[in-house]
């Protein structure tokens, strides 16, 4: 405010000088009618008949001070960041480019037409129904919806007009527009009829202008701020989700296995182990989750945590499995489940005891490129709590490959919407007999993504592959 | 996913087709489920002959409302199944909680056999 008081002293000092101006014309005149040229004599008198001079002096001098202020509130707008911040400092701002005895910005949502955000002066606070009422229907509806201001010498004359303020005499509603938008309003009400003339209406106009461009950018600005908090979220959820996946291989002779988890976002509902039980019993685990995303990733923590601590309390893998059904059909919706194999290794006796409930069937590939499968021996887990879960076994024989893997492999989709499929995956294997198992695991992923290019593979992707050397 | 249904006497036939894919499909699928629910029918028939493609998500829906109309003392059955939602109601051992048959007639024959 100290500025404007400045700028208008300054104007105030001019317009004095230009009086003393006019003064000591008036007496150059009488001294040069003395017998001097006559032509300047009639020139200086001629201006000082032009009434315009003086208000052309005056209007450029208003029009000044009204860029002046603009230039100031420009810069002061572009200095918030934050709506809550912006929509005051407009709004007083305001008050010196135009009066007003009551005054209200709205932003609204061009196409559902709710109010997302406003501030007001000079409404009593029973009367905020009213106000908010103006913005879909009133004065200030017929100007959102048009994108055109509007100005109201009489409101008593004008059926649009909603009453929020007793005193209220004129009213003017001007736009705001971003790319062509309307984004919100300006609402302008005085106690005077015919408060406001086409030049307040312009100077309201540019004012809305500057405004938008504030709050376009303080927008976006909010925008880039959630996008980036939302990114370290997944993210730290990614480096959580990536800490129940096994870091390493454990050393199990003479097996030689390799897993690989690819989640098709940030996380997924995907889920491998390898969990420890005796020196010589390793349990294994694959699982997938209804669904995608954070909402999946929350049910395989759930389900890895409680897979878990059945494994150390319980090896019975039908206890195991019916346990953990009964926990996830508590604690999940009843849209969401688990498909998931578990099995226990003895190296020893090479012998691998598994249940699989629900899970697309593992398979085994011989030496000599015959196939087994190990098929579900229950329901999926977290459906029905009265699932049973039968025990079966499976003999490892020198030369074994035992590939297990999510729908994410078999069901990858490319653009003629053919499926990457169980064959494929059994025919990869068949052909890349030398590689060990690590290897075997990059190799089926390139091949799956090579099967699904240009499009991306949208599932989850893991697999493990688990192999008994020949020789 | 597309959605249609008819009355046959006290039978809901829901009839979906295209991609069952979760999300705003089974919202849009159990939001009718519970007016019929609460308008009191009891017996229901999905034909899914026209479905050619379901993913995880997709089979939550049936289990769901498996789930729903059971508590509500109702019965659900499926019929019309492509290859490839029987593949994966096998897979997922589903096919021993749900009823299924070849034609939607004698899905809804059933109920009357059954009562």
């Amino acid at each position: 405010m100290d500025n404007c008081q400045d700028i208008e002293s300054t104007y105030d000092r001019e317009a004095c000088h230009l009086d003393e101006l006019a003064a000591l014309a008036r007496e150059a005149s009488l001294h040069l009618g003395n017998g001097s040229d006559r032509s300047v004599v009639a020139l200086v008198q001629k201006s000082l008949e032009l009434p315009s001079v003086a208000k052309l002096l005056r209007d450029a001098k208003q029009e000044r001070l009204q860029n002046e202020v603009f230039i100031r509130i420009g810069s002061e707008l572009s200095s918030r960041l934050a709506l809550d911040e912006l929509l005051p400092q407009i709004i007083d701002s305001l008050q010196d480019v135009v009066h007003y005895d009551a005054a209200g910005i709205f932003l609204v949502d061009s196409e559902t037409g709710q109010i997302e955000g406003q501030v007001l002066r000079g409404y009593q606070v029973e009367a905020l129904h009213q106000v908010r009422q103006k913005v879909g229907q009133g004065l200030m509806g017929a100007v959102i919806q048009s994108g055109a201001p509007l100005r109201v010498g009489d409101v008593e004359h004008d059926p649009r007009y909603i009453n929020a303020r007793e005193q209220t005499r004129s009213e003017m509603a001007v736009p705001l527009l971003s790319e062509g938008k309307v984004i919100g309003c300006f609402n302008l009400e005085s106690d005077q009829k015919n408060a406001y003339t086409e030049h307040d209406q312009e100077l309201l106009t540019t004012l809305a202008s500057h405004a938008a461009i504030a709050i376009e950018r303080v927008r976006f600005y909010r925008e880039v701020i959630r996008k980036r908090q939302y990114e370290e979220e997944l993210s730290l959820a990614r480096q959580i989700q990536l800490s129940f996946l096994p870091r390493n291989v454990p050393k199990f002779r003479p097996y030689d296995f390799a897993g690989i988890n690819f989640p098709s976002q940030a996380v997924g509902g995907d889920y491998y182990d390898y969990i420890s039980l005796t020196d010589k019993d390793l349990g294994i685990a694959i699982g997938d989750v209804s669904g995608k995303g954070v909402g999946a990733a929350l049910i395989m923590a759930s389900f890895r945590a409680s897979l878990r601590v059945e494994c150390v309390h319980n090896f019975e893998i039908r206890d195991i499995l019916a346990r953990v059904n009964h926990f996830l059909c508590e604690s999940t919706d009843t849209d969401k489940f688990v498909t998931a194999f578990y099995g226990v290794l003895d190296r020893e006796t090479g012998r691998l005891t598994y249940g699989n409930a629900g899970h697309d069937p593992p398979v085994i590939i011989h030496i000599d490129n015959s196939v087994e499968k190990l098929d579900a021996t229950g329901m999926v887990l977290g459906a029905f709590p009265e699932s049973e879960y039968e025990v079966r076994i499976f003999d490892f024989r020198p030369g074994d490959t035992l590939l297990m893997y999510t729908d994410g492999v078999t069901e990858a989709m490319n653009s003629r919407h053919e499926v990457f499929g169980l064959d494929r995956l059994v025919a990869e294997c068949v052909r890349n007999r030398d590689l060990d198992a690590g290897a075997l695991v990059w190799k089926i992923t390139r091949e799956v993504r090579k099967f699904c290019s240009p499009e991306p593979v949208k599932d989850d992707l893991t697999l493990i592959a688990l192999r008994l050397p020949d020789a | 996913m597309d959605l249609d249904f008819r009355k046959s006497n006290s039978v809901i036939i829901i009839e979906l087709g295209g991609k069952i894919m979760g999300g705003s499909d089974s919202a849009k699928f159990f939001e009718h489920l519970e007016t019929w629910l609460q308008e009191g029918f009891q017996r229901f028939v999905i034909d899914l002959g026209r479905v050619h493609w379901m993913n995880s998500s997709g089979l939550g829906i049936l289990i769901r409302a498996l789930k729903t109309i059971r508590e509500r003392q109702g019965s659900l059955k499926l019929a019309r199944l492509t290859q490839k939602i029987r593949d994966i109601l096998t897979i997922t051992k589903l096919m021993l909680v749900f009823r299924t048959y070849d034609t939607v007639e004698e899905a809804v024959h059933s109920f009357d056999k059954s009562t």
